[in-house]
């Protein structure tokens, strides 16, 4: 939203902070504000020359902000060589020659009331002329009263002091029966509905005064009479339109929801299918506008129009909000109801418009009275403030007089009803849904006190142990392990494509779906950290010959119509591009070993992006825990990968067993050679000698392998050292050659040979 | 004449002095004091002797025995210790040869900071929570006081997913969480991944990292607020950072506030990065709202609490000097490889 400085003026008298000063106040006691400095610029009239058959002149300016222009000038003081200012409110053309922007008179800019002729800017006059404070919509959402000028100027006369002047004479709007009917269906939708009809009206372009002030905040200046409803929106924060009342059938204004397969042809020139969730409001035959968000094309405003109904309405902030996001539609009007304005503004805003009207356009007549149809407009319940607990809450001492004093300058109703105990009675146009408890009004305290008058304490606190959460620490540690082993932390995406997991040999359709993703590449939840961690590879492969990289991430998996998943896992990966990859492979396997001792490998059916022959399962205590695998070559160069599925790893991670006594009898150990076919895994080798080994086995060591002459060609001979011993006695040597034999019969038995 | 033993004693201590190594004087200790060596010819020869004249060459001889033994021991020692000498001289390293074996590699710039905060907040007795990244609307807005068709949801632009959930935009989703699961009095905080739907350039990712911050007592105030974000960021940034609120809006706060620093750049004397103000915008916070309290199962009569939610992703860009936020997602090792040095 924007505001004009020059404009805010003329509801705070005597307001004489200057512009940056008051941006600082507004950001540190209201909301936070950009201003822009100097949208009117003094501009000096370069050249001037008389456009034939007219009092006009085309003038030749220069600016600061806007370079060199030309304007068309009416003005009788327009003449070369004057400084004077300029208004950059479009181009339009004027007795035939286009004027880029307009020259300003000093009542037009907003700083005087001069109307006789331009501004003569003299040195010493003030460098700015206007300025605009831009405040970001998002933090006026819970301020419905901001939206407008008087809004902001309330909040700046309780920040400076200064006096606020009430734009509005309620006595303007005269008794009597109004020509047509309000008729409201549902009054929750439209707590109330206000309009005036005005005879008599002529159509023409608004004076400059107007044209400037719309154009300084960013609203297109159309006609005299839509510029009205824009000046009122952008005063009172009251959305308001104008309908042609010619154009209207029947004299009655239905607010209602909208009929299915109902259709209006709205000002924007797009035609909309409405719905029941639509509100409309409509004449006899039907829908004349989206209320509060748009008007209709068919009942708009004409060069031809001579008599308007002048709706100034109030709606249901919710309703409003579906219907805008439903038809994609935001206007300013939408959006100023969808912050919960105050029914009550409603007539204000129409008093305010008879009063401009009679300038705007002359000789306008206003027909009957009121036309306004309302819910009973609901009593404001006070909030009782405890000075003791409003004290407690800043952590800082008040005194009742000063919390007093704000309350009362931002229109609260203060009434004592015990000591340090205030009775506060709300105002209408915060208590829509701003404003409606006792927390509420420590903000309005503390923002007008200053949080900087607050000073830092530390609090009186229990001294506890924190709870500890063994997963958080668990996945800490091996972060901090796997990244000592070499590994680099990367941070993915959790977005994935259908072609990047295809890829990955996984169906969309498993994946958790963004309804509206941010691209067509990101529109699934990744159920498996590989297709990140693939295009990572694929990256940095340009740039290194070798490294290491891991992403402790989590996978999405779909899970019926509860939460999906969300499971935890390890990827790691070694890239060389030297090498035949066996390296990366058993690093990998180590790393695995360091997160779940004694984990083992077993073969397992490679999927299409493993390489066929150099893909395992990691299994843990009887259990998959996750792959180590080399990617297949199509996808890239000898990478080595290794996914842990880390919630499975934390789930079987034994307590630590209590301590063993020390051996006390020496161990005896052996080696065996066991000869085996070419492919032949030792890790089937190890599990037999183990199935065999009995009480007195304490361990299996892998020694070697070996290949080659005396062996039979295609055999190879795998090397273990087999250590016994029994806790209460050393053994015999009788004793180990009985483990000797049951272990050789074992493999025997089992079709494998044995050397030496 | 001299005593021949005296004689013999002479010559072998010149042949032990002149021994080139080990070998010469073995021989030397073999010919003189070896089982058939000359000193034990002349005890041999004892026999024959007078007893008179046995008594004083048999001292005369052990005082011999004695010093060739010493003499022996000493030149043994000498070529030893040149033994050793030679042999560690020969072990010569060059130890500014590159180690073998792989580097450590590297925490993420965001998982270090994250972790500095979440020790510092451990260590004041908050207890670090986890969150889902997959959210449920309620989780994410309606126990937040954000209902649907509230205007604040716009304040958020959101990933919706199919079955109605989402992906938290905030980590104050694990506001509700924290408060079902710790009873009051309590502090917690709750790092992770959030997303916006936002189109992504240098200073906006679509994914990012929150911390929220939340405590819960009997007392809470403005004041203990403000001392625990100037806590934090003091030990943050290592030095002594000036904080400020100023009125901000988020419905599960009342009163709502943005927290200022004085920028760390210039000091507060106005510069490029402060936008000439002094002051560099970085994190909301507020006091709980009491409907907050309530939807927590917390009776807002009784408890009071404060919750913040500190930008990870943006703090570290600061911490760093990281001046385009698309570098922190993603797996460009030429920028991560930078933060290595604290993979514990």
């Amino acid at each position: 939203v924007k505001f004009s400085y020059n404009w805010l003026k003329d509801y705070v008298a005597g307001l004489e902070t200057p512009p940056e000063s008051l941006e600082r106040l507004i950001t540190m006691k209201t909301a936070e504000c950009e201003g822009t400095p100097e949208i009117t610029l003094p501009a000096q009239v370069l050249e001037v020359e008389p456009v034939p058959g007219s009092r006009y002149v085309k003038a030749r300016i220069q600016t600061r902000v806007y370079g060199e222009r030309t304007v068309v000038c009416g003005a009788p003081n327009c003449r070369k060589g004057m400084t004077t200012l300029y208004g950059p409110i479009g181009k339009k053309v004027i007795q035939g020659v286009e004027s880029d922007g307009m020259l300003l008179s000093g009542f037009e800019a907003g700083i005087n009331d001069d109307t006789a002729g331009i501004y003569e800017w003299q040195p010493g006059d003030p460098e700015f002329i206007d300025a605009i404070f831009d405040i970001d919509n998002k933090s006026l959402t819970h301020r419905p009263d901001l939206w407008g000028h008087f809004g902001m100027a309330r909040e700046i006369s309780a920040i400076t002091g200064k006096r606020l002047v009430d734009p509005v004479k309620p006595s303007l709007i005269p008794p009597g029966e109004s020509p047509v009917r309000i008729e409201i269906e549902d009054q929750d939708l439209c707590p109330r509905y206000s309009a005036l009809v005005f005879d008599n009206v002529t159509i023409g372009p608004s004076p400059a005064w107007l044209q400037y002030r719309l154009t300084a905040v960013g609203l297109n200046p159309i006609n005299n009479i839509v510029d009205l409803t824009n000046f009122l929106m952008a005063e009172l924060a009251q959305p308001m339109h104008a309908f042609d009342r010619a154009k209207l059938r029947g004299a009655t204004i239905f607010a209602r929801p909208a009929k299915s397969g109902e259709r209006i042809l709205a000002l924007n020139d797009i035609a909309y299918d409405l719905t029941p969730s639509n509100l409309v409001i409509a004449d006899a035959r039907g829908p004349i506008a989206i209320a509060g968000v748009i008007g209709g094309a068919e009942s708009a405003i004409s060069e031809t129009t001579t008599s308007i109904v002048l709706e100034s309405a109030n709606f249901q902030a919710s309703s409003v909000r579906k219907t805008s996001s439903a038809l994609k539609l935001r206007t300013d009007a939408s959006m100023r109801f969808e912050k919960a304005q105050d029914p009550a503004n409603t007539t204000r805003a129409l008093a305010r418009a008879v009063e401009l009207l009679q300038e705007l356009s002359p000789g306008i007549r206003l027909i009957g009275g009121l036309a306004d149809a309302a819910r009973p407009l609901r009593p404001i319940p006070p909030v009782t403030l405890d000075l003791d607990w409003l004290a407690c809450k800043l952590g800082r001492s008040l005194e009742a007089a000063e919390v007093r004093a704000i309350l009362e300058a931002l229109e609260f109703g203060v009434e004592p009803t015990a000591p340090r105990v205030f009775s506060v009675r709300i105002p209408s146009w915060r208590a829509t849904k701003d404003i409606a408890m006792a927390e509420d009004l420590v903000e309005e305290v503390g923002r007008m006190i200053g949080y900087d008058s607050i000073p830092p304490k530390p609090p009186l606190i229990a001294a506890t142990v924190p709870p500890e959460d063994p997963r958080r620490i668990f996945l800490r540690r091996i972060k901090s392990a796997v990244a000592l082993q070499g590994f680099t932390e990367v941070s993915n995406y959790s977005f994935v494509s259908e072609e990047q997991v295809q890829k990955f040999g996984l169906r969309p359709e498993d994946h958790v779906r963004v309804l509206n993703p941010i691209a067509a590449d990101q529109s699934l939840m990744r159920c498996s950290l590989l297709p990140g961690i693939f295009s990572d590879i694929e990256e940095n492969s340009k740039h290194f010959a070798s490294f290491r990289l891991f992403e402790i991430g989590n996978e999405i998996h779909k899970r019926g119509a509860e939460l999906p998943d969300q499971i935890t896992h390890l990827a790691a990966a070694v890239f060389n591009r030297e090498g035949d990859g066996a390296a990366g492979l058993f690093e990998l396997k180590r790393l695995a070993e360091i997160l779940a001792p004694g984990a083992g490998v077993r073969a397992v059916q490679a999927k299409p992006y493993e390489h066929p022959a150099r893909t395992a399962e990691i299994f843990w205590l009887g259990e998959g825990i996750g792959r180590l695998f080399e990617l297949h070559p199509d996808l890239a160069k000898r990478a080595a990968i290794l996914d842990l599925d880390l919630d499975r790893v934390l789930a079987l991670r034994p307590a630590q067993a209590n301590y063993q006594p020390v051996r006390r009898f020496p161990t005896s150990a052996f080696d065996l050679s066991v000869v085996t076919g070419l492919r032949e895994p030792a890790g089937r080798v190890l599990t037999t000698l183990r199935a065999f080994g009995g009480a007195l086995l304490l361990s299996i060591e892998f020694v070697r392998q070996y290949t080659g002459p005396p062996l039979d060609e295609g055999t190879q001979a795998l090397t273990f050292r087999i250590t016994v011993g029994a806790a209460d006695r050393t053994l015999s040597a009788d004793e180990v050659a009985e483990v000797r034999t049951r272990l050789t019969n074992g493999l025997f038995e089992k079709g494998y040979g044995l050397r030496g | 004449m001299d005593n021949p033993l005296l004689e013999l004693e002479r010559s072998a201590l010149t042949r032990i002095a002149a021994a080139a190594n080990i070998e010469d004087l073995e021989a030397v200790r073999v010919e003189t004091l070896g089982r058939k060596g000359a000193l034990n010819q002349v005890s041999a020869g004892f026999g024959k002797m007078a007893p008179e004249q046995r008594a004083a060459t048999g001292k005369l001889l052990n005082g011999v025995k004695q010093n060739l033994e010493r003499a022996i021991e000493q030149r043994r020692a000498e070529f030893e210790s040149a033994a050793l000498r030679a042999r560690l001289d020969a072990e010569w390293l060059d130890l500014t040869l590159p180690a073998p074996g792989t580097r450590a590699g590297s925490l993420h710039p965001v998982t270090q900071l994250q972790r500095e905060i979440e020790d510092l907040f451990t260590s004041l007795g908050f207890a670090v929570l986890d969150g889902p990244e997959v959210e449920t609307e309620y989780n994410n807005f309606d126990a937040l006081n954000i209902p649907p068709d509230h205007p604040a949801r716009d304040m958020q632009d959101t990933f919706w997913l199919e079955g109605g959930y989402l992906l938290r935009t905030h980590t104050s989703a694990v506001q509700v969480r924290g408060m079902g699961r710790l009873k009051p009095p309590m502090r917690m905080i709750a790092p992770g991944r959030v997303f916006r739907n936002e189109s992504v350039d240098a200073s906006h990712e679509h994914t990012f990292y929150q911390l929220e911050g939340m405590m819960i007592d009997r007392e809470v105030s403005v004041a203990h607020l403000t001392y625990f974000m100037k806590t934090l960021l003091t030990a943050i940034f290592h030095r002594d950072v000036t904080v400020r609120l100023r009125p901000g809006f988020f419905p599960f706060v009342e009163p709502g506030f943005e927290l200022d620093i004085s920028c760390l750049i210039c000091g507060g004397s106005g510069c490029p990065v402060c936008k000439q103000s002094g002051w560099v915008e970085l994190l909301p916070c507020g006091l709980v709202n009491p409907h907050v309290l309530r939807m927590g199962g917390i009776d807002p009569t009784e408890w009071n609490g404060f919750a913040f939610g500190l930008g990870l992703t943006r703090l570290a860009m600061m911490r760093y000097g990281i001046g385009d936020i698309r570098w922190l997602q993603g797996g460009d090792l030429r920028f991560l490889n930078q933060f290595g040095g604290a993979a514990l």
